[in-house]
């Protein structure tokens, strides 16, 4: 394509190539400033801070080598958050794509009335997360929640062990936020896929008396894969860094039960140990950037 | 698939079903802002209808009445009763904080993403798709690991606690994705409109302006509204930078204090928090459900 570009001539103004508009360069400068001083900086101030140590009597940053990584990696608490991590993720995954993808389903037909629902069901994406939460912890409460009256109406939990009083039930509290407010972003993205499939490979399959579930695992599902994909690095780096939910329903608690790393990094920053939090978040951002960049391979995504 | 009738019904039914489920969490939320505290706190079971609405809780947020004369106005006794500053769930200033901080870094991400997007889907250099995975792996940074060094570097430059620091930290939040769309967007539209018009003697600037971005309308406006919202709904930076300036997310957390939860304040700023995002949402659907498959449809 750049041949148009090569042939034209430079006269008029005799200025360097790379600043004309036929090169990438100016387009590209004004957002690699931006992200360079607001994005890199920030984040080579964290890796300066996690190699120093606060010195509470001077109250200065001493050199400290690999102090803080290697008190991270004996921190039984750190381990136990990543864990909580790890499971929240991977649950929230699970649920809102298997969720995404059926509702979607359900959803995608040309019928009349099904337009308001679809829009009814983007509803959820434009709540701020802080009021989600808020949401949840209205109707979670213990002694006047719509939730916990429903729930313990059918035993499923007693009143003397209220819900985000207990370790298990109080992540699935969390969890619960968490895919309210994000099933409905699967669904979009997997409704777009679903329209945009060819119909004749669909007919064809209907001639050969394939049941639904028989074209759904083996035309609909591998025909979406590229946007599945797309929809879960999307989903899965937002959730590994989940933080509003936890700080506003459970606070971490009940103890560290429900402490997240980012969560648990932020209350290291609140007791003033900022080199110890930027190492906690630092581990946060390596994991993202192995694991995103595996899946990048492995799925062969490609923007 | 020809299915037949009792199946059309089984699933109009299920579809109604599901998506009420998940308006629920919505509905409850607005039909508290609008019940009286006793109805809000009862613990007999929940209250759906059994109350006399009340326009108090949107009458002390969004018009800045004080609650003290709420309480006077119901008979003086409860005034007594009320404690904490009365203005202080006053909030106008905050809607109006928000408004301004969500429209400026809407039109900071734009200008930058979209000169980005452009060169990123017509030009060809080497490390593309690095540079690509780059301006994504911005949004790989927990907030909390980037509060630390900004709440520093802000203090220093004097952005703290200002429009222009919130605006300049949620267009860094927004750029990867606003990136990724627009570019989906351009990358819809074919080259060879490009080659035309460089083939009829415009620039490579008049191509951009004239010809592609009035092309690609539609995906700027649902950036745009992806990115609003963004930064109308965004809480942790909003709350480390600043202080005076407080954004509808951050005033609303501050309607939990240490005495008391005030559900009917937070309930009603909540909902018309909600408002004008999905007004927004709405008009745009139709790109967005495009864009947000950030071109991974195509082969």
């Amino acid at each position: 394509m750049s041949s148009a570009a090569l042939t034209r001539p430079t006269s008029r103004w005799a200025l360097p190539r790379f600043m004309t508009a036929e090169h990438p360069f100016p387009w590209l400068a004004p957002i690699t400033v931006m992200l360079l001083v607001f994005g890199i900086y920030p984040l080579a101030y964290s890796v300066w801070l996690s190699f120093h140590k606060r010195n509470v009597v001077s109250r200065q940053l001493d050199f400290a080598g690999l102090h803080q990584w290697t008190r991270a990696f004996s921190d039984a608490r750190m381990w136990h958050s990543l864990e909580t991590t790890l499971i929240y993720t991977f649950v929230a995954l699970a649920v809102q794509l298997a969720l995404g993808i059926l509702i979607a389903l359900l959803l995608d037909t040309d019928r009349k009335g099904y337009g308001v629902l679809r829009a009814l069901m983007t509803l959820p994406l434009v709540v701020p997360p802080a009021v989600t939460g808020m949401m949840f912890l209205l109707m979670q409460d213990g002694s006047f929640g719509v939730l916990s009256f429903y729930l313990y109406g059918v035993d499923l939990i007693s009143p003397a062990q209220p819900i985000l009083t207990q370790p298990g039930t109080a992540l699935a509290a969390i969890l619960l936020a968490d895919i309210w407010q994000w099933t409905p972003f699967m669904v979009l993205i997997i409704l777009a896929g679903l329209r945009a499939l060819p119909k004749e490979p669909f007919e064809a399959a209907a001639i050969d008396g394939a049941s639904g579930i028989q074209t759904f695992l083996r035309l609909t599902l591998p025909m979406l894969r590229k946007v599945i994909a797309v929809a879960v690095l999307i989903r899965g780096v937002d959730l590994f860094r989940i933080y509003d939910y936890v700080y506003i329903i459970t606070a971490g608690g009940p103890g560290t039960a429900t402490e997240t790393l980012s969560f648990y990094a932020g209350r290291i920053y609140f007791t003033g140990d900022f080199p110890y939090a930027a190492t906690l978040s630092l581990i946060v951002l390596v994991v993202l950037i192995v694991v995103s960049n595996l899946f990048v391979r492995l799925f062969k995504v490609r923007f | 698939m020809e299915s037949s009738r009792a199946q059309t019904i089984a699933r109009d039914v299920l579809a109604v079903l599901v998506v009420a489920i998940f308006m629920f969490p919505i509905a409850w939320w607005a039909l508290s802002s609008i019940k009286p505290y006793s109805a809000i706190f009862d613990r007999s079971g929940p209250v759906y209808v059994d109350f006399t609405p009340t326009p108090d809780n949107y009458r002390v947020t969004l018009l800045g009445v004080s609650r003290v004369d709420i309480g006077m106005e119901q008979g003086g006794e409860a005034a007594g009763v009320i404690k904490g500053g009365a203005s202080s769930y006053d909030s106008r200033q905050s809607l109006l904080d928000s408004a301004v901080i969500a429209v400026g870094s809407t039109a900071l991400t734009l200008l930058l993403a979209t000169l980005a997007a452009y060169c990123l889907s017509r030009m060809q250099f080497s490390g593309q798709q690095s540079f690509l995975f780059w301006i994504l792996s911005q949004r790989f940074m927990p907030p909390i690991a980037i509060v630390i060094p900004i709440v520093f570097m802000f203090r220093d430059l004097g952005l703290r606690d200002t429009y222009t620091g919130l605006i300049l930290v949620h267009s860094l939040i927004n750029l990867p994705l606003a990136v990724l769309l627009l570019k989906s967007f351009f990358d819809d539209v074919p080259r060879e409109v490009d080659e035309a018009a460089l083939i009829d003697g415009a620039t490579r600037w008049q191509t951009f302006r004239r010809v592609v971005l009035p092309m690609v309308k539609g995906g700027i406006a649902a950036t745009a509204v992806l990115c609003f919202i963004f930064s109308w709904t965004e809480f942790l930076l909003s709350l480390f930078l600043t202080t005076s300036i407080r954004t509808v997310p951050v005033k609303i957390s501050t309607f939990v204090t240490s005495t008391a939860t005030e559900w009917g304040y937070i309930t009603a700023l909540g909902t018309s928090a909600i408002i004008p995002s999905f007004i927004f949402i709405l008009l745009v659907q139709r790109h967005l459900v495009r864009g947000l498959t950030l071109g991974s449809l195509k082969e």
